[in-house]
């Protein structure tokens, strides 16, 4: 099988996997739980959808408050946690000094921050930064960490014998070679951020998805509901294609990158 | 163009050896133990031009020296000098090359890039450093692969290209780390028959650890024979073949003969660090 042939397949299986996916919840619907107080039929979110896109136009605001706090807890976490990562892996004292940190934090459930980070930051927009902020950031800076311990001992070997300066050993070789790790972070952090997004948003918001569905859920609007859902995955999907693409981008020597 | 920074040091030092060790030694020290020694008491001397081969059992510390010699590992004592001048003091200058043995080509660059790694930033203007690179590229067959990955390129021709990296730094001895062990027996051949092409066309000083003696022999003008572990030099043979080699020399009697003699001697060693169910 050549690889336009295996390509080709692997898209007909991923939209016959989408096909079924939906025809078996509309099914269960329309036959198994035909209760509209707790499953609607995806005709029915598609349609909510579109009114709600482009009759009422009552997503935007939702839609867009949430993006924008995703896009700044998100940067800002690259923006912290790369270069903390690097510099964790490059001095051994600053890891150790750090880690206890690191590690309590990274484990203690985020939601437990909420209420303390709504506490500080108010319930503007600051807080919800700072939760998608602490989600984000771990990942991210835990594999820039880790890309720059695992480089090959050949490559530095390699950089001494040409005589590479230390600052030439870290743009030529140490960056490159963990570029496939931070974007692995990234990747990761995407999740996490959208998880921060929710949690954000059902404290004190007024807007936003995870308004949205909370909101939704205590009134027992379930198509709306299922909107806010939808739009919660399809946030995540286009930040999964955005990474994806970049990654293709600035990573052409992957072979990995290159498939779909 | 292609002679800078080598030619200067030439010219200081007609006739003197290019590579000189003297008494080189290596050991790796042990906690509450006696240090551990690699090799001892490495005396060898190379002249502008010569192609040595280094052949021992396995870890009889050969590799080790090659990487010692090119500053990769710290020695425990004795002398390196290159042209008369302490490796020590030319550290900072790329007087040697190394062909690594694994795929040290970095992934993410192209061929080209590759190669440019130890001409970029060296006061070269860029345009001139890619000509540099272009040119050994050419030299080692590769034209036309300037921009493939090296994960689209053969075995052997990744060791091609990490044979024009060296090259092209210009440098005054050429270090070669079992370049070819990796690569299936053809490939193997062909690569042998291309480095005599290159180096008759480079004229390059050059030290190549091997375990394969044919091999030795077929490059080289001396082979030197380690000792098991510690190494030490137990032999030395000048090739008592014309130049240009051809393989089918392996089958002429001076080859067969040295052959076996070297075989020999490295059965012998095997045989007394232990046999070789101890290696």
């Amino acid at each position: 099988m050549n690889g336009s042939d295996r390509k080709f397949s692997a898209n007909v299986l991923k939209v016959a996997s989408v096909v079924a996916g939906l025809t078996l919840w509309h099914l269960v619907s329309a036959y198994v739980i035909n209760d509209s107080a707790l499953l609607v039929s995806p005709v029915v979110v598609v349609k909510t959808t579109y009114e709600m896109l482009f009759v009422t136009g009552e997503l935007y605001p939702h839609l867009f408050a949430s993006s924008g706090i995703f896009f700044y807890g998100f940067v800002l976490a690259i923006i912290a946690g790369v270069p903390l990562g690097f510099v964790m892996a490059l001095s051994p004292l600053v890891r150790d000094y750090i880690n206890p940190w690191m590690a309590t934090l990274y484990t203690t459930p985020r939601i437990a921050f909420a209420p303390i980070l709504l506490l500080w930051f108010g319930i503007g927009a600051g807080s919800k930064v700072a939760i998608v902020f602490l989600g984000c950031v771990f990942p991210i800076l835990i594999n820039s960490y880790y890309g720059m311990r695992v480089v090959n001992r050949e490559y530095v070997e390699l950089a001494r014998s040409f005589r590479l300066r230390p600052w030439e050993l870290f743009l030529k070789i140490m960056l490159p070679a963990s570029v496939p790790f931070i974007l692995s972070g990234i990747r990761l952090a995407v999740g996490r951020g959208l998880t921060g997004v929710a949690i954000a948003e059902w404290f004190g918001a007024t807007e936003g998805l995870g308004y949205l569905v909370y909101f939704a859920g205590q009134t027992l609007n379930v198509p709306t509901l299922f909107v806010g859902v939808t739009a919660f995955a399809a946030l995540g999907i286009v930040g999964f294609e955005v990474i994806r693409r970049f990654e293709a981008y600035v990573t052409p020597w992957r072979k990995e990158a290159q498939g779909g | 163009m292609l002679l800078r920074g080598g030619k200067k040091l030439r010219e200081d030092n007609v006739a003197g050896p290019v590579l000189e060790l003297k008494n080189l030694h290596k050991e790796i020290p042990r906690k509450d133990r006696e240090p551990f020694p690699i090799f001892r008491n490495i005396n060898l001397s190379l002249r502008d031009g010569e192609f040595v081969s280094v052949v021992g059992p396995s870890g009889c510390g050969k590799t080790t020296m090659l990487r010692v010699i090119n500053g990769l590992l710290p020695r425990t004592d004795g002398e390196i000098f290159i042209d008369g001048k302490s490796a020590a003091e030319l550290d900072h200058e790329l007087v040697m090359g190394f062909v690594f043995q694994g795929a040290s080509l970095l992934p993410w660059r192209t061929s080209l890039k590759n190669v440019l790694l130890g001409l970029e930033g060296r006061g070269r203007n860029p345009k001139g450093a890619e000509e540099i690179a272009r040119k050994y590229l050419d030299l080692v067959g590769l034209s036309g692969f300037e921009n493939h990955y090296p994960h689209e390129l053969s075995g052997g021709m990744q060791q091609r290209v990490n044979l024009a990296r060296a090259l092209a730094v210009n440098p005054r001895i050429l270090l070669m780390d079992e370049p070819f062990a990796a690569l299936d027996a053809q490939t193997r051949n062909f690569m042998q028959l291309e480095l005599l092409r290159i180096w008759s066309e480079t004229k390059k000083t050059v030290i190549f650890v091997t375990h394969m003696i044919a091999e030795a022999i077929l490059l080289s003008d001396r082979v030197v024979v380690f000792s098991h572990r510690p190494g030490t030099i137990r032999s030395e043979f000048k090739v008592p073949l014309e130049r240009p080699r051809s393989m089918e020399m392996r089958a002429d009697p001076r080859f067969l003969e040295l052959e076996n003699i070297v075989w020999k001697q490295i059965e012998e060693e095997v045989n007394a660090s232990g046999g070789f169910a101890q290696m």
